[in-house]
């Protein structure tokens, strides 16, 4: 009975106040779909970071049989070549740069292939035996990267010495100057959320003023009292999130997946189901928002 | 049921208070009239019993408990405890007369049985047998303070405050309304009533308490409106 009674409270109070309920519902889906766009990126750059990002700099690729380089003329490279270099990172003129190293297997390089590449067709076409093996280096002062690179670029059996960290580096600067930028209209929009919260919690409560009088003279409780009220601007909040995620979700599924990962087939793309992981976060984030501004309204226009 | 010792209550540091200690008490099936010009305290002792306000000084007694302990999520408890009723009825305009009383129920959680059960009998009380239908802009101001009563009385509270329950209506109208209200009285609940109507005052002869500048200068049994103690002058003048 009370929660029927309670129901039909918020259904009146939304109707009420339709165009400010839709107001409410718009800004905040503008600010969480930055917010989701802000933590899509963040999961973007994790996902081009890959299994080794974090752990490496440099990487020595071995050759492979389709290997170009004139180190690796004489084909794959061969166990005797690997032990060679494998000598040459102990080597006290090496070792002193390096301040440890791993060796990636071709099945492990596979592993993490599909790691990185899980939401590409990519994926499906690639074995084994066309990833080259690799030594993943870290290094003890990464600006030594060019040693490294003199020392094993010629030696035979190594295809390339990549410096991963400085390919990356300027598109992560980017990135992240990006999802700092949807942070701070994020927070703009959301300072926006709550005071239209709040302003429109006060207009519901002044609208229904002889109700709330009514009900505080016959001895309603609090809860009954307020909580149309807060769920009204809740429930606003949470359409606006579930706005912002669909939204987020069509970008990734239409824009990225449709458009993007079929012009850099090379890159690794989050997919559209990542957005499972930011939405519920959008949605938490806008019951909180909404829960908080009208509590703190309700204080102080709406005296119990 | 209602006593106030030494009761002050200051709204404003600069202004006289208004209630000034004011010493009283009301009993259980009481029917008792407050009378005095506006400003002299009435509704300020109303809001009191309702722990709307804060005593300044003194204690509040209401069903014998001290109020100023009870802590604000009880206070709804109190309340449920009191009917009041207004000069402005205070009718939900969008909702039935049965939807009006209904909601006094529905807000502290009564099941729709016992709403479907205790409504109607209710409105019979008050003389609305019927009506429940109807819409508050439909009946009469006396019938739309009946509506007013049904819903003060509907949670069966120990206590009716009515402030000035017949300041809008003709007197005819108002002997209605008195009539409803003393039955109520008989039922066993307190009544106290706040009101200028000397008509009415004098054809009851309940309890009269009257205030005069936030104290207490009468409170006799069976009275009048005015005092019947002459006022005698002080000698020499």
């Amino acid at each position: 009975m009370r929660l029927a009674f309670i129901l039909s409270e918020i259904g009146g109070g939304l109707r009420r106040n339709l165009s400010m309920v839709v107001s409410v519902i718009l800004v905040t889906f503008v600010s969480l779909t930055f917010v989701g766009a802000a933590g899509l990126l963040q999961l973007q750059i994790q996902q081009m970071k890959g299994f080794w990002y974090d752990k490496v700099q440099v990487a020595v690729f071995l050759c492979v049989s389709n290997s170009t380089a004139p180190s690796c003329a004489s084909g794959p490279v061969t166990k005797e070549q690997r032990a060679n270099i494998e000598a040459m990172l102990k080597s006290p003129a090496v070792s002193q740069y390096v301040a440890n190293y791993q060796y990636e297997s071709q099945a492990d390089a596979l592993k993490h292939f599909k790691e990185q590449f899980a939401n590409s067709p990519i994926v499906d076409s690639v074995s084994a035996d066309q990833l080259p093996e690799s030594f993943r280096i870290n290094l003890v002062n990464p600006e030594k990267y060019p040693i490294i690179n003199e020392t094993f670029s010629s030696t035979p059996g190594v295809d390339t010495v990549v410096d991963q960290r400085q390919l990356l580096e300027k598109l992560f600067t980017f990135m992240n100057g990006a999802s700092l930028v949807a942070v701070g209209i994020a927070g703009v929009m959301i300072i926006c959320a709550i005071l239209l919260i709040a302003t429109t919690i006060r207009l519901s409560a002044f609208s229904r003023r002889r109700e709330t009088g009514i009900m505080r003279l016959v001895g309603a409780s609090k809860m009954v009292i307020q909580l149309p009220f807060i769920l009204e601007g809740v429930i606003a909040a949470v359409v606006g999130a579930v706005l912002a995620s669909v939204t987020l979700w069509a970008v990734l599924r239409f824009f990225v997946g449709d458009t993007l990962a079929q012009q850099f087939k090379d890159t690794p793309f989050i997919s559209s189901s990542q957005v499972l992981l930011v939405s519920p976060l959008l949605i938490g984030l806008g019951v909180v928002l909404a829960g908080v501004s009208s509590l703190l309204t309700l204080r102080r226009y709406l005296k119990v | 049921m209602i006593r106030f010792d030494n009761v002050t209550k200051v709204y404003d540091q600069t202004a006289r208070p208004a209630l000034d200690s004011v010493s009283l008490e009301i009993e259980r099936g009481e029917f008792a009239f407050l009378v005095g010009a506006s400003g002299s305290g009435k509704s300020t002792f109303l809001r009191l019993v309702l722990k709307e306000d804060k005593a300044t000084r003194g204690t509040v007694y209401v069903a014998g408990q001290n109020v100023a302990n009870i802590s604000s999520w009880r206070v709804p408890r109190l309340r449920r405890g009191i009917g009041v009723v207004f000069q402005d009825f205070r009718l939900l305009p969008n909702k039935t007369v049965f939807a009006n009383v209904a909601f006094a129920m529905q807000v502290i959680g009564r099941s729709r049985g016992i709403i479907r059960e205790t409504v109607p009998e209710v409105l019979k009380t008050v003389g609305l047998e019927g009506k429940g239908h109807r819409m508050p802009h439909e009946l009469s101001g006396g019938e739309q303070q009946r509506v007013a009563i049904a819903r003060a009385v509907v949670n069966k509270p120990g206590i009716l405050l009515a402030d000035e329950p017949t300041g809008n209506l003709d007197p005819t109208t108002s002997q209605g309304i008195m009539s409803v209200l003393d039955k109520i009285n008989q039922n066993g609940t307190t009544v106290v009533m706040a009101t200028h109507d000397d008509d009415i005052v004098n054809s009851m002869r309940k309890r009269v308490i009257e205030l005069r500048g936030g104290t207490v200068v009468r409170d006799e049994a069976r009275a009048l409106y005015t005092s019947m103690i002459p006022a005698v002058k002080e000698a020499g003048r």
